[in-house]
Parts: C-alpha cells; sequence; structure tokens
C-alpha cells in the first residue's frame, strides 16, 4: 500500500511538472504574475510530492518488504540498516529518484530565496527546472520504475552489491548529485538570461554561491568515490580513469572554469558567451554522464544494467534540453558582443582565457579517451580499451599548466600587468619553484612529473603565502596587533578572495600528495605461508596466522601480518578474503596503518587451499596529503560561502 | 560568438549524437567469439628483455601457453608467482613453450616490471597492440593455449590462481602434454 501511495504521488508530480511549464509559458504571454505564483505552487508541490515518494520507497526498504521488485533485487534480510537505506540510491531506478528528489529540492529553494530578488526571471527558472524534472520523472515512471511489484514476493531479497556496503559510498552518490543538481540552478539562471534577453551581469551574482555550493558536494563526491576505491577495491590506487570517474572528472574540469571565469564577467563585463557556454557545457556534460552511464553504451564496473529503449529514451532528452541551450545560445549570440576589449595578452583576463582554453583541452583529452572505445567498436566493431598511459601522457601537462596558472592569476593585475609588477609579484616565487626542483632533483628523484611538479607547486605556494604574509603584516602593524591577528583581518576583510586562496592551497596539498603516493609508491606482492615474512620498504612484514572470521551477512579468511619496524612492532594488520552470504560474492577487504602522513596498505588478494597466500603490500607516501587536500579545499568553500555580505552584494 | 565556432559547436553535437545512437545498439558486455577451436594468429614481435625478435612460426606444433600482461595491470602481479612456478613445473617437457605479450605497456616499465617480480620464460612486446586485437583480448590478465595443430583451445580472463590454477594445470596442460607423449 505505501510503495502505491509514493508511486502515486510522483505520477502526480509529473502531471504537476507539465503544469509547470504551461504555466510558465502563460506567466510570459499574459505578463500577469499570478501565474508564476502558480508555477512556484507547482513545484513546491512537486517537492512535497517527491519527497512521499522517496518516504514510501524508504519505508518499503525499512520493513523489508521484498514484494517490491527494486527492494528485493538490492536489499536483503540480512542487511544492517544503514545499507538498507544506502541500498535506495544503490540501484539504477532508485538512484534516478534521487537525482530528481535532489533536482526538486534544490528548484523549490532556489525559487523561494531569489523570488522578491529576482521577479523577472522566475518564470524561465520554474519553466526550465519543471522541464528537467519532467524529463527525470517519464524516465522513472515508464522506463525505471522503483515502484514495480513482484507478485509473488520472494522469502528474501538479492542483497545490495557488497562493494556498496560501505560508509564513502553511501555518501558518494547524493554527493555527487548535488554536485550535478546544483549545477543545473545557475544552468537555468542562464537559461532566463538568454531567453528573457537580460543577459547583464545578474544571473552570475545571484548564482555564485550556487555554483560553488555545486563544485563543492561534486568535488567531494568524487573524492569520496576515490577514498572508496582506493580501501575497498584493493589495489590502493584512486583513480583509474574508468569511464564512469571519467563522466564525473569532466563536469568538474568544466564547472571549475565555469567558476573562474564569471569573475571577468563580474569585474570587467567581458566572456560574456564564455561563461553561457561554460555552465552550459558543465550541466550537458553532466546530463551526458548520467546518459553514458545508465545507457549500457559504456561499460565499466560502476555503470548499472544496460538497456537500449532505456538509453534511447535518455538520449533524446539530453538531446533536446542540450539542444535547446546551444541553440539559444547561437541565436542570442551576437547580441553579446562585450564592449570591452582586452587591453594586453599579459593580465588577469588573459590568465582567465588561457585558463578556460587548458581546462577545455583537458576536458577534450578526456572525453576523447573515454569515447575512443565506442569510436572504435562503432566504426570497426572491434574493442579496445584506453589504458592509463594515454591520460597520464596527455592530461598531466596540461594539469600541470593549471597549476602554473593558479599561481600566476591572482598576483597580475587586470588590464595590463607592467614588467615592473611582474618582477614585484613573480621573481620571488620563480627562484622558490626552482630551488624546489632543484632540491628535489638532489634528492634522487627523476621523474619527469615530479620535478615539474615540485617546480609549479613551488611556485604557486610561494606566491600565495607571500602574499598573504604582506597583506598580513600589513594589517597587523596598522592596527598594532600579533600576525595573526592581522592575518585574521586580513583574510575577513576580502574574504571572498582569501577562502578562495585557500581552496587553492588545498590543491597544491592535493597535488603534492598525488605526486607522493604515485611517484614514490613501493609495492610488494609474495607467496607466503605462515610465519612467512617479506620485506618492504623499510618494514619487516610477517605472516602470523590465517583464520576464518564472520560478520553480519559475510564469511572470510583474514591474514594477520606483523608490521615491524626494526624490532618494534608497529601494528598488527588484517587484510580478509571476504564472501558474503547471499551474494556469494567475494570481496577483497584492505588493511590500511597511517604512518608519517601516508599509508602501510596490505591486501591478501588469494589464499589457496594449502594454505598459502598471496599478500601484495604497497607504501603509499603523503597519501594523507590527498585527502587532507580535499578537506582544505572544502573548508575554503564554506569559509566562500558562508562570508558576511558586503554592502554592495 | 563567431559563425565558424558556432559550426563546430554543431557538427561536434551532431557527431557525438550519431555516435551515442549508434553505440546505444552494441552490447558493451559482448566479447568478441572466444577463438576457442580456431586458428591462432602466427605473432611476433621483439623480446621484451633482450629486444631481439621474436616469432611465434618457430613454435609451431608445440603447446604454447599465452599470456597477456602489462606492468600498470594490479591482477597480473597477482599470479605472476603462479605463471612462474607453471613454467617451473612444465618446462622440461619439450613439447611445452610458454611465452608473455605485453600489452599497450612502455618498454622501460615492462623490464623493470620483469625485473622486479621475476622473469624465466620468454616475454614478447605487442607493437601497435595489433596481437591484442588479433586475439580478441579486452584486457589484461588473459591466458590461452595453443595445442600443437595450432588450435586455440583455452582463454582464461583474470588472474590465474587458486582453483583456476589447478584447473589449468591438470585439466588442459597436462592432458594436451600427455597426448603427445611417446607410447612406451
Amino acid at each position: 500500500m505505501v510503495i502505491e501511495i509514493g508511486h502515486f504521488s510522483v505520477v502526480i508530480a509529473l502531471v504537476l511538472s507539465a503544469f509547470g511549464i504551461v504555466s510558465s509559458i502563460l506567466a510570459l504571454k499574459t505578463r500577469n504574475v499570478d501565474w508564476v505564483r502558480v508555477g512556484r505552487v507547482s513545484l513546491t508541490s512537486i517537492f512535497i510530492l517527491l519527497s512521499i515518494g522517496m518516504a514510501s520507497l524508504i519505508y518499503s526498504f525499512l520493513i523489508r518488504d521484498f514484494s517490491v521488485h527494486y527492494v528485493a533485487t538490492t536489499s536483503n534480510s540480512q542487511l544492517p540498516l544503514f545499507y538498507t537505506i544506502a541500498a535506495v540510491w544503490g540501484g539504477h531506478e532508485g538512484s534516478l529518484l534521487l537525482w530528481v528528489f535532489i533536482l526538486s529540492t534544490f528548484s523549490t529553494i532556489a525559487v523561494w530565496l531569489h523570488w522578491r530578488t529576482q521577479p523577472t526571471i522566475m518564470p524561465y527558472l520554474i519553466g526550465m527546472e519543471c522541464l528537467i524534472i519532467m524529463g527525470f520523472l517519464l524516465l522513472i515512471l515508464f522506463l525505471s520504475s522503483p515502484f514495480d511489484r513482484l507478485i509473488p514476493a520472494p522469502p528474501d531479497g538479492k542483497d545490495l552489491n557488497p562493494l556498496l556496503q560501505d560508509p564513502a559510498m553511501v555518501m558518494h552518490p547524493p554527493m555527487l548529485y548535488m554536485g550535478y543538481v546544483g549545477f543545473s540552478i545557475p544552468f537555468s539562471f542562464a537559461m532566463a538570461a538568454l531567453f528573457s534577453g537580460r543577459l547583464g551581469e545578474e544571473w552570475i551574482k545571484v548564482t555564485q554561491r550556487w555554483t560553488i555550493f555545486a563544485w563543492l558536494c561534486l568535488t567531494t563526491g568524487i573524492l569520496l568515490g576515490g577514498y572508496w576505491a582506493y580501501y575497498e577495491l584493493g589495489w590502493g590506487g584512486y583513480w583509474g580513469w574508468d569511464p564512469v570517474e571519467n563522466a564525473s572528472f569532466m563536469p568538474w574540469l568544466v564547472g571549475t572554469a565555469f567558476l573562474h571565469s564569471v569573475m571577468v564577467q563580474e569585474k570587467r563585463k567581458m566572456f560574456k558567451v564564455w561563461n553561457l557556454f561554460l555552465i552550459i557545457v558543465t550541466f550537458s556534460l553532466s546530463l551526458i554522464g548520467t546518459f553514458l552511464v545508465r545507457s549500457g553504451v559504456l561499460t565499466s564496473v560502476h555503470t548499472f544494467a544496460t538497456d537500449p529503449e532505456r538509453g534511447l529514451y535518455i538520449l533524446i532528452f539530453v538531446t533536446t534540453i542540450i539542444g535547446i541551450a546551444f541553440g539559444s545560445l547561437m541565436i542570442r549570440a551576437h547580441k553579446l558582443k562585450s564592449q570591452v576589449e582586452m587591453d594586453s595578452m599579459v593580465s588577469r583576463e588573459s590568465m582567465f582565457l588561457f585558463n578556460n582554453l587548458f581546462f577545455l583541452v583537458a576536458t577534450a583529452t578526456v572525453f576523447l579517451g573515454t569515447l575512443y572505445p565506442l569510436m572504435v567498436e562503432t566504426w570497426q566493431g572491434t574493442k579496445v580499451t584506453v589504458g592509463p598511459p594515454y591520460y597520464n601522457t596527455v592530461f598531466m601537462p596540461i594539469a600541470l599548466g593549471l597549476l602554473f596558472l593558479m599561481g600566476i592569476g591572482p598576483y597580475i593585475p587586470w588590464r595590463k600587468a607592467s614588467q615592473a609588477s611582474l618582477k614585484k609579484n613573480f621573481l620571488v616565487p620563480l627562484v622558490i619553484g626552482l630551488l624546489a626542483t632543484i632540491i628535489l632533483f638532489t634528492l634522487g628523484i627523476r621523474s619527469i612529473f615530479a620535478l615539474a611538479g615540485a617546480f609549479v607547486v613551488g611556485f604557486s605556494g610561494a606566491a600565495i603565502c607571500i602574499d598573504f604574509g604582506k597583506i598580513s603584516s600589513l594589517y597587523s602593524r596598522r592596527a598594532s596587533v600579533s600576525f595573526l591577528k592581522g592575518s585574521l583581518s586580513a583574510f575577513t576583510s576580502n574574504q571572498r578572495r582569501y577562502s578562495g586562496l585557500l581552496t587553492h592551497v588545498g590543491v597544491l596539498v592535493l597535488v603534492i600528495g598525488i605526486i607522493a603516493s604515485t611517484v614514490y609508491q613501493t609495492e610488494k606482492v609474495v607467496s607466503l605461508k605462515v610465519g612467512d615474512e617479506f620485506i618492504i620498504d623499510d618494514y619487516r612484514v610477517k605472516l602470523e596466522r590465517i583464520h576464518e572470521v564472520r560478520g553480519k551477512n559475510w564469511s572470510a579468511q583474514e591474514g594477520v601480518f606483523e608490521v615491524y619496524e626494526g624490532d618494534s612492532l608497529l601494528t598488527k594488520l588484517r587484510p580478509q578474503k571476504r564472501v558474503y552470504d547471499a551474494s556469494q560474492t567475494p570481496t577483497t577487504e584492505s588493511a590500511i596503518y597511517a604512518k608519517n602522513m601516508g599509508h602501510i596498505f596490505l591486501t591478501m588478494p588469494d589464499v589457496s587451499p594449502d594454505g598459502v597466500a598471496v599478500a601484495r603490500g604497497v607504501i603509499n607516501p603523503l597519501i594523507l596529503w590527498v585527502w587532507g587536500g580535499g578537506g582544505i579545499m572544502g573548508l575554503g568553500v564554506l569559509l566562500n560561502i558562508f562570508r558576511p555580505r558586503k554592502r554592495d552584494e | 560568438m563567431t559563425r565558424t565556432t558556432q559550426i563546430t559547436i554543431l557538427i561536434v553535437l551532431l557527431g557525438l549524437l550519431s555516435l551515442f545512437y549508434q553505440g546505444l545498439w552494441g552490447d558493451p558486455r559482448h566479447i568478441p567469439p572466444i577463438l576457442i577451436g580456431t586458428k591462432a594468429p602466427i605473432f611476433e614481435g621483439p623480446d621484451v628483455e633482450s629486444g631481439e625478435p621474436l616469432s611465434s612460426k618457430k613454435y609451431q606444433g608445440k603447446v604454447i601457453l599465452v599470456n597477456f600482461w602489462a606492468s600498470w595491470c594490479q591482477e597480473c602481479k597477482v599470479e605472476h608467482n603462479n605463471l612462474l612456478k607453471l613454467y617451473d613445473e612444465f618446462k622440461d617437457h619439450p613439447e611445452f613453450i610458454m611465452l608473455g605479450i605485453n600489452y599497450q605497456d612502455e618498454m622501460p616499465k615492462a623490464r623493470a616490471y620483469l625485473k622486479q617480480y621475476g622473469s624465466s620464460f620468454p616475454h614478447v612486446r605487442d607493437v601497435k597492440g595489433a596481437l591484442a586485437i588479433d586475439f580478441g583480448v579486452y584486457g589484461v590478465p588473459e591466458t590461452f593455449v595453443i595445442d600443437q595443430k595450432g588450435v586455440i583451445r583455452h582463454k582464461w580472463i583474470g588472474p590465474i590462481v587458486g582453483d583456476v590454477y589447478t584447473n589449468l594445470t591438470n585439466k588442459i596442460l597436462t592432458p594436451l602434454l600427455n597426448k603427445s607423449a611417446p607410447t612406451i
């Protein structure tokens, strides 16, 4: 009964979404604000109805109603409570419902939040969001319904994929979807600007916080996915250039470009077409990503079940939205000629231009690598894969270029940089960058990637620290307070700028972590019997015993490994080879010990019947800097979003 | 936005649309027919360690075990010791040949991998990836067994560990090699 209530609510929501589009069109035609109010009520009602839909699904999971098909295929009676809730978005149908639920939540908030200040674009905003909602609801109700019954109901369900029975995995989809959906708000505002012809800076100023919030969610979602892959998949890596990983990375790249590029329009009323183009591409990539992972066009560990019919519908839907967006842009483009020309190739404007170009080229390389297998298969019939070597060769140099720009951009003047200002701002950072490279070289490091990375990190890091140090000491001297107090005043005096720079610092920390854990990773794979030991780096690892362990819904063979540094026992690591009861799926559970901000990472991929274990040990230096860097990035964004409002905002 | 830019965007979008549309009707899970029962392709390439040219023509009439691997492949590392063990077990049989094929890799990294993990049988470098396509290889590791008549008799996708190892040695290789054992 409950699930039918949920189903019915979603059906009504579909009708209301169509109505929301109609009322918005009527609002524009009749110029009657009552129609806009009707649209707002429709959107709000959609939110309430989809909440009921989600609630009914969650409830069915909690009471273990296996007569609901989706509940039976993604959970079972032994599944712990926490993961039972997560199972709601563990499969294709439920995750789509989550997507549209978040979409309706954000849309409703956006409409209510900006109602008073943005009356003119409201009909466009409501209409666009309702159009996207309608597209998803049609997909859900006709081709991917989580509300279908399974009669007769099985006595127990299948199971949630064991790989998903994990805390990071629980949060990963909601975070990602909040990112994708978050970008739909500036996208809809951009569409509103294009349709209404009000092509000034308004839409950018209004959506600035939405954009960085969406960026924060998307970044967190991607990092969570990487973190999960790292300890759950058991190969000690956190990024594989898998098609579905790339599908989330591409909107992130263009979204980051957009986030920066809008500053130029705010400051100098330039890049108008760029910004519209960038947000359209960002949201399009979110939708294309949704298409790629659910249509069956690509294969990966992440993809949901394949179904060409479903894929065809999604393709039509995505094409419609993207077609409308690019079409509007091209029609209006001629109205967007900026009055201001770029003064010089050595200016902040040009740095932002390079920023946009580099991010777009980076996205294009990832896009090409992701789609190449599909192209070859379609035109030649053969199957190929594109692996890390391609991405590392093509993407890394661009990434280094971007990191270099990160150190120049904030410190180069607008309009035109004089030789004197260039020298003043960049001489010392350049020297420090070179010093960093030389130091690493003398330490025996020869990897081009690490050396170039050292240069850009040293350069950019120095630029940020020197600038902030100068401003902080200025403030501390002016008010005769300590340097610390001075730096606090400096930070809050221009919180938007400095929180952004804090995020940049986070990026540098992340990059150092990536370089260290990639270039200096040591690895050893050995076969051992109980009592044997092996050496990795400065550590001695001894297999003490192998025994059976039981969990709530799994059983495992666990190896107990003693890790020694010199003669002292550091820790005992317990990697497992697990089998989940319901699905009989095996997983490799890794064991990790943190030391010196790096990880000793151990897995036991195989145990033969005669007691010979294969153990794989990895030392990942400074890997905690990867997650820590991500944390600093997030902190910077939060300080940006929650900054005191200035008079002109 | 210039006319050129507009047209470029339009072409890119239409291209993507047609690509995705055609892609829908392919099956990404469908791996091309395993080639079992068909004649194995003749292959050649430089030896990974010495650089000398190697050709499978030299080994016609023998039982050849071919293993595709790469230095960046994690599962390959897991099975490596088993491969060495397998070679050790069968190397004295006059009709047994074992060859590794290095897939989508860089020579220095491949050599370093062999140095680190051990090498006892020859490895061929798959220049241009043609060997992988000829064998229908979709990823690594993949292992093939070719009989004395040059016909592919067995293929395994994934690492050779545990039961897979026992199955390969006892149920595939041993019978094939014993069949040709001279009758006393």
